[in-house]
């Protein structure tokens, strides 16, 4: 397993997401699946950096590890507000441009891309597993 | 980090030039942008996307602003977008409204 902690800053966004690609890559995942990867990340790690820490500073850590099946698992965690992203409802992506709502729409890719999804909280901790399959 | 994108407008039609990518990190950066044509007359609004290596929400949050705040009554252009943006775009339904081409001409 590998492990990476961030201060929860856009500026560390390149380097978190660039983490959890670099492990996919290592594990052998092609260019399409990679590109999945790599927007999921950033989706997830954006929705921290924006929403976890309303009140103040704080971190984000990110590991890695590939499941006995070759998926490659992502475990996401923030000490930050209590947040279940699988609590959103989906955007509605057969509305029009000028109908759209703003919000949503992040969360609702990284569902679309990832082959699970899930959320707990525990300990004060937003822990949201990620998982791509080979 | 250096602008990955151009905004020109003339006689109606807004060209908005993306490389590199369009994420979280600089889609704030374009929506101010874009927000400098609020009021004008646009009747199009034209994205470049040959050059466009990657978007992600945040990115597609400004498409649509653009269509909501600057042209109600625009079409929206995408010209030239790779595999990997076509894909989120088509993932995100925003395909259904906007004009989808290889390449542009007035």
């Amino acid at each position: 397993m590998k492990k990476l902690v961030v201060p929860a800053k856009l500026e560390n966004l390149d380097k978190a997401s660039d983490f959890i690609t670099r492990g996919g890559k290592s594990l052998g995942f092609d260019e399409k699946k990679l590109s999945q990867i790599k927007l999921a990340a950033e989706e997830v790690i954006v929705n921290i950096i924006n929403y976890a820490y309303p009140k103040g500073e704080g971190e984000i850590e990110i590991s890695y590890s590939q499941r006995d099946d070759g998926a490659f698992k992502i475990e996401i965690i923030d000490r930050g507000i209590p947040f279940d992203p699988l609590s959103l409802p989906d955007p509605d992506v057969g509305a029009s441009l000028e109908e759209r709502k703003i919000g949503g729409l992040g969360i609702y890719l990284v569902r679309r891309v990832m082959d699970e999804m899930n959320y707990k909280r525990e300990d004060g901790k937003n822990v949201l597993t990620l998982v791509k399959n080979p | 980090m250096e602008p990955k994108f151009t905004v020109t407008f003339s006689e109606g039609v807004a060209k908005i030039e993306l490389s590199g990518r369009l994420d979280a990190t600089n889609a704030p950066l374009l929506q101010e942008e874009l927000k400098k044509l609020i009021g004008q007359d646009v009747k199009r609004l034209v994205f470049f996307a040959k050059d466009l290596e990657y978007i992600s929400s945040a990115g597609l949050r400004v498409i649509i602003f653009a269509k909501q705040k600057i042209g109600v009554d625009a079409q929206v252009y995408l010209v030239g977008a790779g595999e990997n943006v076509l894909n989120v775009i088509k993932m995100s339904g925003l395909d259904n409204f906007m004009v989808i081409t290889d390449s542009y001409s007035e």
